[in-house]
């Protein structure tokens, strides 16, 4: 979708978003930068459908945070602090997000004028003015000083820290936890991300476009099919260019065949922790049936390289007869599980009341997908922004307002439902036709392309700049953790550790997602 | 509590008899025809890879291409634009290898087939059950392909198959994912922590060379710039049973 580039004074800029954010139903999608030279603010409309991005130049790397009147900036301006060097004056808590003690102090990645050479040595730009390339060489220097990091320290009679990961015990992804507790209840949870920082964001500037979208799959694959939509949408308004209607049905079959797959997996997960394994493995069956619709549809288990800007690489039309069935047939199959899953008393209990987050914290944090819906947020991306055949199509919402664990089992349940009903009917009304358009080669010059897709965690946002010889000059990517992570931190809390594991697993966060 | 134990038996038996069979709908990773390459005046291959996995060179008798899968992310577009059907898709999944230079495949000298496996005589240590530690530093799904072995079709423990939590427990440690700068310090300690024997598995495209984000200021290149590996297994993620067959070959090694 096109996305509107309008210029606000620093000065002005606090006073400007707040204003917009408080008024009908407008959403803070991303704040970043270019850069490094500027804020960029990312206003969406869901109302509209339509989105604002606000520029205020910089002269210094000092700037005030958002942060003491919009909560949910904080993440984004940590970020920016590790990628650009951008200090936040007033934020409340500041503290590195990607890149930590492993990493020079110099390291500033997307700062203009960094360079990443390809023989995995790298160079920084060490000073302050950002221009041309510094000569503090990456190799094995650890700057403790410069990327300190404290967890907040909670302190009292009888509190005490349970340290957990990078490495975790269960095969998942790396992050760090520390709760601090009093006997078995947590008080607070420190959540530290960044171990799996694998430089996507600056790579995607340095690859020829029509290469990216390989990265953008596998920087998250568990949500390719979201990513590879969301990238195809943003390239596709750069040229401005729209696809054929087959295309579009084909690539919502793709999505929501990741949604129901990754629905199930984490219904399955949660479970698997209450000790309900009659139905974690079931549903390890039953996603086995989910990826081998994936496979029938894309060739891939986890839909790689199949929907591309202009279209989708291939028209899968042999196989959507068996698709549609087995959509019906697992649909059928999973009803009886979740209600024995649902209908269970010990899994009830372990649910209920576990891990609530309240309405107004949802808000102000910007919780998104079935994580924000669980709270009584209505916000669903597919009711607002064009990908795919929506919003054309409406699908229903699933709204739930306890805002507990149960609460987003229930709403991702709906949604399962929901997502293979979808697909047979769109199977059904599929469009002739091509599925692939050509787009020319080259990218326009000093464009800007905004792509917003509803994964199956939520809103996930890419944002495309390009520069003035047409060269991708920025590409930034909100995964609907980003938004989340803060959720489970919130949830956490004043429940016990021995809960944990099923909290987590309630908003099944992506960490290669939130590190790129 | 009996309705559900009559839908689970209902369900009947799930798991694949099938060991290693090739895959119906899926690609897998690229393999060589018997019909000539048309050269390196061609190239389209070489030129669509994202991952420069490919070299072409003119042969004496047409070209020569190698093909390196362990920098391969299966994504198929050198089969989808070769002209000649020189590249083919392998629907194989038996696609481990013991040394990083096994994994670059050529349509002149195709010495190792990609099914082959290479099987020894003598029973290995630990011929009868493995225990595995897993530890991703990567994008989640080879994550999710380990767990899918333990699910009832693949359920990879009738092999001997376990994971573990600790390192203390594993025999093998499972890295998946290009191990960034942030991972590195973890993951050595995790192998510091096994004890002898010890193997480790580079599971995944990423995993085995870095992939897609090898060279960046991560430095993200792969397992083997830290750790010695004993066996890869290329994919973007590895299908279930290339992970399975993988560490069965590991199993059933010998060098103890
Ligand atoms: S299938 Fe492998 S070798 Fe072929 S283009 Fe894709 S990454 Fe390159
Ligand atoms: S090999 Fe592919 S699937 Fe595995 S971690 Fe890397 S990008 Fe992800």
């Amino acid at each position: 979708m096109k996305v509107e580039r309008r210029e606000v004074a620093l000065s002005e800029r606090a006073e400007t978003i707040r204003q917009l954010l408080h008024s009908d139903g407008n959403r803070l999608g991303l704040i970043s930068s270019i850069n490094g030279s500027q804020l960029i603010s990312l206003v969406l409309s869901p109302n509209e459908g339509t989105a604002v991005c606000w520029e205020s130049p910089l002269q210094t790397k000092q700037y005030h945070s958002l942060v003491p009147v919009i909560s949910e900036a904080h993440w984004f301006e940590r970020t920016m602090w590790d990628m650009f060097g951008l200090e936040p004056e007033n934020h409340p808590r500041l503290k590195h997000n990607l890149l930590h003690e492993a990493y020079p102090s110099s390291l500033l990645p997307l700062k203009l004028g960094f360079d990443s050479s390809v023989d995995g040595k790298s160079e920084g730009t060490g000073d302050n003015t950002g221009s041309g390339a510094g000569n503090d060489s990456g190799e094995g220097i650890v700057n403790l000083n410069g990327r300190d990091y404290k967890p907040m320290a909670v302190r009292g009679d009888g509190i005490y820290e349970i340290p957990v990961g990078p490495i975790h015990a269960g095969i998942i992804e790396p992050g760090h936890f520390r709760f601090s507790c009093l006997g078995e209840v947590i008080f607070n949870l420190e959540i530290r991300l960044g171990y799996v920082h694998r430089g996507v964001e600056k790579r995607l500037c340095e690859v020829p476009w029509r290469k990216q979208r390989f990265l953008v799959e596998a920087a998250a694959s568990d949500s390719a099919a979201a990513y590879a939509l969301a990238h195809s949408i943003a390239i596709e308004s750069l040229f401005d260019r729209s696809v054929p209607q087959k295309a579009e049905f084909l690539r919502t079959i793709s999505l929501e065949i990741e949604r129901a797959a990754m629905h199930i997996n984490d219904l399955g997960g949660l479970a698997g922790d209450i000790g309900y394994l009659a139905i974690s493995s079931t549903m390890g069956r039953l996603r086995g049936v989910a990826l081998s619709m994936a496979e029938q549809l894309t060739g891939s288990r986890l839909q790689r390289n199949f929907i591309c800007p202009g279209g989708v690489i291939f028209d899968p039309c042999l196989k959507l007869r068996d698709i549609k069935n087995s959509a019906h047939q697992l649909r059928m199959s999973l009803q009886p599980v979740m209600t024995f899953f649902m209908s269970n008393e010990v899994a009830r209990d372990r649910m209920e009341n576990i891990g609530k987050v309240s309405a107004r914290l949802t808000a102000d944090f910007g919780l998104v997908g079935p994580a924000g819906r669980a709270s009584g947020e209505r916000y669903d991306a597919r009711q607002h922004f064009k990908h795919g055949v929506y919003p054309r199509i409406r699908v229903p919402v699933a709204v739930e307002t306890d805002g507990d664990v149960l609460s987003r089992a229930k709403v991702r349940i709906a949604e399962l439902d929901t997502s293979l009903f979808l697909i047979e009917q769109l199977i059904d009304g599929l469009p002739e036709g091509d599925a692939l358009v050509k787009l020319p080669d080259s990218l326009p010059k000093n464009a800007a392309g905004l792509g917003i897709v509803e994964a199956h965690r939520g809103e996930l946002i890419h944002l495309v700049f390009t520069d003035g010889e047409g060269k991708c000059s920025r590409y930034a990517i909100k995964d609907p953790s980003v938004n989340n992570w803060t959720g489970l931190a919130i949830a956490v809390r004043n429940n016990l550790v021995s809960d944990f594991p099923l909290c987590n697993k309630s908003f099944g966060l992506s960490y290669s997602g939130h590190d790129l | 509590m009996l309705r559900l134990l009559g839908y689970l038996l209902n369900q009947g038996v799930v798991t694949s008899k099938d060991y290693c069979a090739p895959l119906e709908d899926g690609l897998g990773l690229p393999e060589f025809s018997d019909r000539a390459c048309a050269g390196s005046q061609c190239n389209e291959c070489r030129s669509v890879c994202p991952t420069g996995a490919i070299t072409v060179d003119s042969g004496e008798n047409g070209g020569e291409v190698h093909l390196d899968l362990g920098a391969c992310i299966g994504c198929s577009m050198c089969v989808r634009s070769c002209p000649q059907e020189t590249l083919v898709n392998s629907k194989k999944t038996a696609v481990a290898r013991l040394s990083r230079d096994d994994l670059v495949i050529s349509n002149v000298d195709r010495k190792v087939p990609l099914s082959l496996s290479r099987s020894t005589e003598s029973k290995s240590l630990f011929y009868r059950s493995i225990a595995c530690r897993v530890v991703s530093t990567g994008c989640s799904a080879c994550d999710l392909e380990v767990a899918a072995c333990g699910n009832s079709i693949f359920d990879m423990e009738r092999f001997g198959i376990h994971v573990v939590a600790s390192p203390r427990f594993a025999d093998v440690l499972l890295v998946t994912g290009p191990v960034p700068k942030a991972m590195h310090d973890a993951l050595k300690s995790c192998y510091e922590a096994m004890a002898e024997p010890r193997r480790v598995i580079a599971v995944g495209t990423c995993a085995t060379s870095g992939g897609l984000h090898r060279g960046g200021y991560a430095e993200a290149n792969g397992v083997d710039s830290l750790l010695p590996v004993d066996l890869y297994i290329p994919g973007c993620p590895p299908h279930p049973w290339s992970i399975i067959d993988g560490v069965k070959k590991v199993m059933d090694g010998r060098q103890a």
